[in-house]
């Protein structure tokens, strides 16, 4: 169940007007309604949406326990998505704008972090994980998290992404500019210029 | 054919054809395979896609088979759906009333509004990504650089990947075959046997009367395959004899002369390597065999397994001597184990890794089939110190090697058990051990089994099943029960590689997962449960369990 909070919604919208209203192409807007002309990417779905940070424990790509909150809270804008190491089709496509969208900063992408939560925590082990990034020249502010299948669930709930198996999962990106603000959702495919705009609107909005 | 492209490739390996970095070219013949499943072209080069905005992807990332699967039948992810693009569903007409074509069965992701493909509007697709009547394809599918030959070959592939003609499957019958080697202990041959007899006269209670063809009114690709079969399931016991090495031609005997369509089950003693070999070369899904030593190879595609069995444990073991932080907590490790018995293979992987850390591994080696001779010898000889702090002993024993233990030698520090070996909460472990002993756990503990588990049990009572075995009968019932969930989701569509693809789906939404506390596949992934506990007994008499902190994924 999509959980929608109108009040917060009608808010987020006016401390956000420029990346609603200057969203420039390629984005349909929920609230709106408002369709506009495909990015190579086709539509995706944007929506402001506030989520809470479950108070779990995850695994980080390194080995080591970290709370999520805490993951989270470091003061950096954050980019969040959710795959798994086996997914043969949306996650490498997922997991490749990751990457371009690092390389594209340049030398601000040490100043936002990527997190990676894994929706098949049991197969993907930090070393799996480790390996995964790998594989996508992950930068130093890219980590990815599993844990156990219960926090991976608490976490995917947490954000509305949580679908009953990893297979039923779908292209979902996130973005907060910083702790405390709204979260923007972006559901379908984006393309890695689709999200250097949607990040640089969000922090010009900060 | 792997020994052929090995061949191939030295050859222009040494002819200097193939540059560094370059994949060994494939033979003709086989380019538009290569390509499909691993992303190479017939010149060896990686294959190329392009999504636009510079998102390229080459090689392995960008084969076919990462999206539209083994099967050729496409797949439904979340949103998005995948089409079938085996070529009877890229060129079947849209009108179902067309003789000469077969039925088509179902399948979820068929995109059927548009104009079967031709040749050229399928390379077109491929290359341009528009489909048979000129619309644009979902931005997932990549535009690909494919030359003429190489997007003949491909096409060629395509039309190669059928549903029709599936080796055991007739229109009245489904061939399984079970597989016992000659090893496999007879008690849990019999219990396994009775299960599956049982499962399968079950299935076939229904009387078998002949079912009308249905014809469906609509225009549609599947009008002809709405019809209902009642088949009959038949169970091929093959018992296999002698030697290992005479295994695989036995094999082949009996697929020769009974074709089936999978192998369901199965009972091991130490080694199933010449049966998962059998079935991954012969294409033939090998489903959830009772085998404690099975084989790793998560690029197999036809060998599912319910887990790693006693390679689990020696994870499991792995773990808890590494420390989380992989510190040894141990200096030197003594193991103990039989000949010839699944503790030789748990023990060679647990040395290998305890050694990669600096931990000094030593084993003592009881002589093949002496049950209960020599273990307290052996304990002498692994433990001749009275001081032995420092130390683990590891123990990949039978019951009878267990019950004959006797009293702790002095100084014995932690113990860990094989709980798949020694027979978990029943396994005989003298009293004086028990305070010492971690035994390996690779299912839920009892306690929390549950209704996972009583619903299996009470179907064995209700058919006057003797226990024999609880864990290995309620894994037998449970691969019959999936098996039979999975056919009934299929939907009369029996290609192969598609009943292994549906499997790693429905895997995840089972209740009834009998001894695991969940199960899970994807592809690359062989090993339906993946963790353990390390229990304790409880007290220094019972059956009692207690699980030594959490569910362990190593």
């Amino acid at each position: 169940m999509p959980r929608f909070h109108p009040r917060l919604h009608l808010a987020a919208l006016s401390s956000l007007a420029l990346v609603v209203l200057g969203a420039s192409g390629g984005f349909a807007n929920s609230a709106e309604d408002e369709l506009s002309e495909p990015s190579a990417a086709g539509v995706p779905i944007k929506s402001i949406r506030k989520y809470a940070a479950p108070a779990v424990r995850l695994v980080r790509d390194d080995g080591k326990s970290v709370s999520l909150p805490d993951e989270m809270d470091d003061g950096r804008p954050i980019v969040l998505n959710f795959i798994f190491t086996t997914c043969g089709s949306i996650c490498p496509l997922m997991s490749s704008v990751f990457a371009k969208f690092e390389r594209r900063l340049g030398a601000d992408a040490s100043k936002v972090h990527l997190m990676s939560i894994s929706v098949d925590p049991e197969q993907d082990t930090p070393a799996r994980l480790r390996q995964y990034a790998r594989k996508f020249h992950a930068g130093l502010g890219w980590q990815h998290y599993t844990g156990t299948v219960a926090a991976s669930i608490t976490a995917q709930q947490a954000f509305d992404v949580y679908r009953g198996a990893k297979m039923s999962h779908s292209a979902v990106t996130l973005m907060r500019a910083a702790p405390g603000k709204p979260w923007l959702r972006i559901e379908g495919f984006v393309t890695p210029d689709d999200l250097v705009r949607e990040y640089r609107e969000l922090l010009a909005a900060r | 054919m792997d020994a052929r492209l090995l061949i191939s490739a030295s050859t222009c390996l040494l002819a200097g054809l193939v540059r560094p970095g370059q994949v060994m070219p494939a033979p003709a013949a086989d380019a538009g395979r290569s390509i499909y499943l691993r992303g190479v072209l017939g010149s060896g080069a990686p294959l190329e896609g392009n999504r636009g905005a510079g998102m390229v992807t080459t090689g392995t990332d960008a084969a076919c088979v990462n999206c539209h699967q083994r099967s050729g039948l496409g797949w439904v992810e979340g949103k998005l759906s995948i089409p079938p693009v085996a070529g009877e569903y890229l060129f079947h007409s849209r009108d179902a009333r067309v003789a000469d074509e077969p039925a088509l069965p179902y399948v979820e992701s068929l995109h059927g509004n548009r104009d079967p493909y031709t040749d050229a509007t399928l390379a077109r697709a491929i290359r341009e990504g528009l489909d048979s009547e000129g619309r644009p394809l979902s931005y997932l599918m990549p535009r690909y650089l494919l030359g003429d030959e190489d997007m003949a070959a491909l096409i060629g592939y395509l039309k190669t990947l059928s549903v029709h003609g599936v080796p055991g499957v007739t229109d009245t019958v489904l061939h399984f075959a079970t597989i016992v080697t000659p090893d496999a202990d007879p008690l849990k041959r019999r219990g396994m046997l009775d299960v599956l007899e049982q499962f399968f006269a079950r299935k076939n209670q229904a009387p078998l009367k002949p079912t009308p063809r249905m014809q469906t009114s609509g225009r549609t690709q599947y009008s002809k395959s709405m019809y209902l079969a009642n088949r009959h399931w038949q169970l091929h016991v093959w018992e296999l004899k002698g030697p290992a090495a005479s295994w695989r031609a036995q094999l082949d005997k009996h697929l020769a002369a009974e074709p089936v369509y999978a192998v369901l089950s199965g009972l091991a003693g130490s080694n199933w390597a010449p049966v998962h070999a059998f079935c991954e070369q012969n294409a033939i899904p090998c489903l959830f065999p009772n085998v404690e030593v099975p084989v790793v190879a998560e690029r197999d595609f036809y060998p599912l397994y319910f887990s790693k069995g006693v390679l689990l444990e020696a994870e499991l073991i792995a773990r808890t001597l590494l420390g989380s932080d992989n510190h040894p907590t141990m200096g030197v490790v003594e193991q103990i184990y039989r000949a010839g018995d699944s503790g030789e293979a748990a023990a060679a992987a647990l040395a290998a890794e305890l050694k990669q850390h600096g931990v000094a591994v030593h084993a003592t080696v009881l002589a093949a089939g002496g049950q209960g001779h020599g273990v307290t010898a052996a304990l002498r000889k692994a433990l001749p110190h009275k001081d032995a702090r420092g130390r683990a002993l590891v123990l990949w024993l039978r019951p009878a090697d267990i019950a004959a233990l006797g009293g702790v030698p002095a100084g014995a520090s932690t113990v860990y058990l094989s709980g798949l070996m020694g027979g978990l909460e029943k396994a005989p472990l003298p009293a004086g051990w028990r305070a010492h002993t971690l035994m390996t756990c690779p299912f839920d503990i009892p306690a929390k089994r549950g209704v996972r588990l009583d619903y299996p049990l009470g179907w064995f009572m209700s058919r006057h099943i003797q226990m024999v075995s609880e864990q290995v009968q309620t894994d037998t019932f449970l691969a019959c029960s999936l098996v039979a969930d999975v056919l009934n989701r299929m939907a009369d569509n029996f290609a192969r590689p598609y009943l292994i693809e549906q499997l790693q789906d429905l895997l995840e939404h089972r209740i009834i997962t009998g001894y695991y506390p969940r199960l899970a596949l994807a592809s690359n992934q062989r090993f339906a449960s993946k963790g353990g506990y390390l229990v304790r007994f409880r007290a220094p008499d019972g059956n009692a369990l207690v699980a030594q902190g959490d569910w362990i994924v190593p």
